[in-house]
């Protein structure tokens, strides 16, 4: 009897396998992610520094919020953020979109350029920050050779201590590492359009400029809506390379809210307050995805 | 093998109702077709009946077996998809057997089966090919095969020819029948083409919107449609439907009076008839005409004409009847546009139906 | 397309200069690791070693536990893999093809864990981990990482899910499966490309870790992953470059190749995910 009541191939049971299946992932992601949210949330509420979890609960302060909204560290955090958004997201859209054209050309050997073209995706962020560390290495850094030999200026410049020169070597190599994503989403939504698109263009008499402004930009305005997005979320995100690349610095040049919350939490042990920048920081991600895709949120994913 | 009983099966999803209390005995080797446009409930009939979807009520026998909340695999059925459903990544030989093997049938009992099913249906070649090697034409009589090997009760089938190309189509509808006669299973067979239900059913269940329009062999399908949808919806060329109104008895069409069907009150009408029913030159209603268009099929031609005052457009969906009326006639000769032409028919070979009902009232 | 040869060319060309000023950083880890390191604390740089010194790389290997490390990376990828990839099957499956209460809004949440900063969930993780005795365990990253998979992996596998026609399953399941067993029996084996896709992707993504690493195996020089070794060879005051680029190219490596190999699947994973 019990047998039949488990038979999920029976009409009336079919959709408990719905359910079923989902279990798992709601367990885990319960456990995870969900838990450790509330526990975030929780622990920015709290004057505290090293968190146990079998601690008895600290009382309730906002204490961290007004910290936050008061330090001219926070703000400078901020403002680094807005600036590396910027700046990488801008470069990364320029040169993914420039290669994604380029390839997409048909000639021979298309396929190896394409894959040439985004091996920087596939070089671990801690490996990137290798090579561009020693490319901006002051005493004898090829950038630094470069940089004399065409005239740019006169001296070695101090990659590594100077704040704006700092700013620049982490916005370089994040462009590096941030580019191929643009690139291959770009080339996906180029290589969509069917070719009789373009076929009917030509014999309506549209010009190359024509049909790249008319038939082009419409397709990719959607993929580059979610590729710019995405993007963006990575940079507002990424922990490994400035961390390892200036750690923050030099002056805190190069601190974002994420190494910002890294540094309060395990450097100076300051959980509740870390975590309260980390909340901020999650929900001016929120609201920057969608101010950037409006009610298309859900269609972007 | 055996009859199958739906009794008041109904569907709801949430609060859309898609298929109303739909009832109907099928008995032991019938070939039942259940026809109907698109959205007419038909697919989820027959989802149903296989045990793909559960009913909202009602009850589903399949000979004694009351099988309503059985697993479709216990229904003792076999189904032939619209698109083939074949194991890609199988033989044709393993596509055969995998319901077998599913039931733990022996191996050599299951290759003697495959191999049967097989040869019947010219695939014995192909049996150690891959689905993506065979055309459409060979992937679904695999499909019909898999089916015949399990030796069900029942066979569904829906809209299995779809994905074909004409010529296949009128084929492979032939197959079928021959296949039916062979081995005389009880099958329902879903289509929207109201030519492979004429073709190929002993009965047909017309549907529209969920519910049932007519239940009946082709030929009274044909001779006597209960309503507007069903005279519209069976033959080709549809039916022609004009406005006309009964005074005294009688019925004026095009200036010609007669005599309507007895018992048919005065008042809006709605006039039925064939393309077929209209012929070249004079007879029993005879009626002339200046053709808007004339398609020329050799040994056929369609007659396009205006309806003047007995324009009867039913609703938005019908398209069709924007053309105007159609006479079908045989004839070799040159038939031109513009000119005037002689046309008449027999008035016993008139459809009425009623105006608002929309029901057939002779 | 019909195209002149100076176009030709001056593609060509093109191509050739972006390639080479966009690859010349990977290009340049390699000279640096083959060059000695009186070669490199000079200049102008030598763009090609006098003589390359394989036995840097030799060097490197044995006097750094790097396979060590490369072997953590893998087991951390391969246990965060298997279970994210459980997981996000039968989440995927059933968004895919069951409309479940709840189910969209489960759905929704997980993207949006993809804008969860890994800087913000290690610290909670850090403490529950603690009071779990992971700290310093490989099982720490195990779970870590997943975070950072299923929100792609699920909707990857949903998005592939979809594209196979549900008259699969129900032939089979018509043939005598149950629900589970088509799922098992038909559209898993159907589904193996997009599965390796996802897999693959899931990977690189475990490999690329490197918050979590750090905060939670520092203390446990056993258990150091790849990215977390190789930042301790960078000096405070001084680097032997060649080494630590000799060592850079062990770590890049294995993903590169898969890169090359594979990125038929990678990207097909990446682009039929997003693309809806």
């Amino acid at each position: 009897m019990s047998l039949r009541f488990l038979d999920l191939a029976r009409p009336s049971r079919q959709h408990w396998l719905g359910y079923l299946l989902l279990l798992p992932a709601v367990a885990l992601v319960a456990l995870i992610i969900v838990y450790p949210l509330f526990v975030s949330l929780d622990l920015s509420f709290q004057k505290i520094g090293m968190a146990t979890l079998s601690a008895p609960r600290k009382p309730f302060t906002l204490e961290n919020y007004h910290k936050l909204f008061a330090s001219p560290d926070f703000w400078n955090s901020c403002w680094v953020t807005i600036k590396l958004v910027v700046v990488v997201s801008a470069a990364c859209f320029a040169v993914g979109l420039g290669t994604a054209l380029l390839v997409n050309n048909r000639f021979k050997g298309r396929t190896l350029a394409r894959l040439f073209v985004a091996l920087p995706w596939a070089v671990p962020e801690v490996i990137a920050v290798v090579i561009f560390a020693w490319i901006f290495d002051s005493s004898f850094g090829l950038m630094n050779w470069l940089f004399i030999k065409l005239g740019i200026t006169s001296q070695m410049i101090n990659w590594f201590s100077e704040p704006t020169a700092a700013f620049w070597v982490v916005a370089v190599t994040m462009i590096w590492k941030g580019y191929p994503f643009v690139s291959i989403m770009t080339l996906a939504g180029l290589q969509s359009i069917p070719e009789d698109f373009y076929n009917a263009a030509k014999v309506d008499g549209a010009n190359a400029f024509q049909r790249f402004w008319y038939i082009t930009i419409p397709v990719l305005m959607s993929v580059l809506g979610v590729t710019s997005v995405l993007v963006v979320l990575w940079v507002f995100r990424d922990f490994s390379i400035i961390k390892v690349l200036t750690d923050g610095g030099p002056l805190k040049a190069t601190q974002t809210l994420s190494i910002m919350t890294y540094d309060q939490a395990f450097g100076f042990f300051n959980m509740g307050y870390a975590s309260a920048i980390g909340i901020v920081t999650l929900v001016l991600c929120v609201v920057a995805s969608l101010l950037m895709l409006g009610r298309k949120s859900q269609a972007m994913y | 093998m055996a009859g199958i009983s739906i009794q008041n099966v109904y569907k709801d999803y949430g609060a859309l109702n898609v298929l109303k209390e739909f009832s109907l005995e099928i008995a032991d080797g019938e070939f039942v077709v259940l026809v109907g446009p698109s959205g007419c409930g038909k697919s989820t009939m027959l989802k149903i009946l296989a045990g793909l979807e559960p009913a909202s009520g009602g009850k589903i026998m399949i000979g004694d077996r009351d099988v309503t909340d059985l697993a479709p695999g216990d229904r003792d059925i076999a189904m032939v998809f619209q698109n083939y459903a074949l194991y890609p990544h199988l033989t044709v030989g393993q596509n055969m057997g995998f319901g077998l093997k599913m039931r733990g049938m022996p191996k050599a009992e299951i290759d003697r089966r495959v191999r049967a099913a097989a040869k019947i249906l010219a695939v014995d070649h192909l049996l150690d090919r891959r689905p993506k090697a065979l055309s459409g034409g060979q992937r679904q009589r695999v499909a019909l095969g898999r089916a015949i090997v399990r030796e069900p009760r029942a066979f569904l089938m829906d809209e299995p020819l779809s994905n074909l190309d004409a010529k296949l189509r009128v084929h492979t509808r032939a197959e079928i029948s021959a296949l039916h006669k062979r081995i005389g299973v009880t099958t329902v067979y879903v289509t929207h083409d109201q030519i492979e239900a004429m073709t190929m059913a002993d009965r047909v269940v017309i549907m529209r919107d969920g519910a049932i329009q007519q239940i009946a062999d082709p030929d009274t399908l044909f001779a006597k449609p209960e309503n507007l949808f069903v005279a519209g919806f069976i033959g080709s060329p549809g039916m022609n439907f004009l406005r006309a109104r009964i005074e005294a008895g009688k019925l004026t069409l095009f200036g010609q009076t007669f005599n309507a069907a007895v018992g048919v009150g005065a008042g809006e009408i709605i006039v039925g008839i064939r393309p077929e029913h209209l012929a070249l030159g004079p007879g029993d209603v005879t009626f002339t005409v200046k053709p808007t268009l004339v398609e020329s099929l050799g040994s056929e031609k369609y007659v396009y004409f205006e309806p003047g005052e007995h324009a009867y457009r039913a609703d938005a969906r019908d398209e069709e009847r924007g053309k105007g009326l159609i006479a079908r006639i045989a004839h070799a000769g040159p038939i031109r546009e513009g000119e005037e032409l002689v046309l008449s028919f027999n008035a016993s070979e008139v459809h009425l139906f009623d105006a608002k009902t929309e029901k057939a009232v002779n | 397309m019909q195209r002149t040869t100076l176009q030709t060319l001056s593609l060509y060309a093109g191509l050739a200069v972006v390639c080479g000023v966009l690859l010349f950083p990977i290009y340049w880890l390699f000279v640096t690791a083959l060059s000695t390191l009186a070669e490199i604390r000079q200049l102008p740089p030598s763009f090609w070693p006098a003589e390359p010194q394989w036995s840097t790389f030799a060097k490197v290997g044995t006097e750094r536990p790097i396979f060590l490390w490369l072997w953590n990376s893998t087991l951390a990828a391969l246990g965060s893999v298997a279970l994210s990839m459980v997981v996000s099957v039968f989440a995927g499956y059933s968004l895919s093809r069951f409309s479940v209460k709840g189910g969209r809004s489960l759905g929704l949440f997980i993207l949006t864990a993809k804008m969860l900063p890994a800087t913000l969930l290690v610290i909670p993780l850090f403490g529950i981990f603690r009071s779990m005795g992971l700290i310093g365990s490989l099982w720490s990253l195990v779970l870590a990482h997943a975070t950072l998979i299923i929100p792609f992996t699920t909707w990857m596998l949903k998005g592939y899910f979809d594209t196979i026609p549900r008259e699969l399953e129900q032939a089979a399941m018509v043939d005598g499966c149950s629900p589970l067993g088509a799922l098992f029996r038909v559209v898993l084996p159907v589904a193996t490309p997009g599965l390796a896709a996802t897999a693959l992707y899931a990977f690189v993504l475990s490999w690329a870790d490197y918050a979590y690493a750090r905060t939670f195996l520092t203390n446990a020089q056993g258990s150091w992953t790849a990215n977390l070794g190789i930042t301790t060879m960078k000096g405070e005051y001084v680097t032997d470059w060649n080494e630590i680029s000799a060592a850079a190219v062990f770590i890049a490596l294995p993903i590169i190749l898969i890169y090359l190999f594979l990125e038929r699947y990678l990207v097909g994973g990446l682009t039929a995910g997003a693309e809806k």
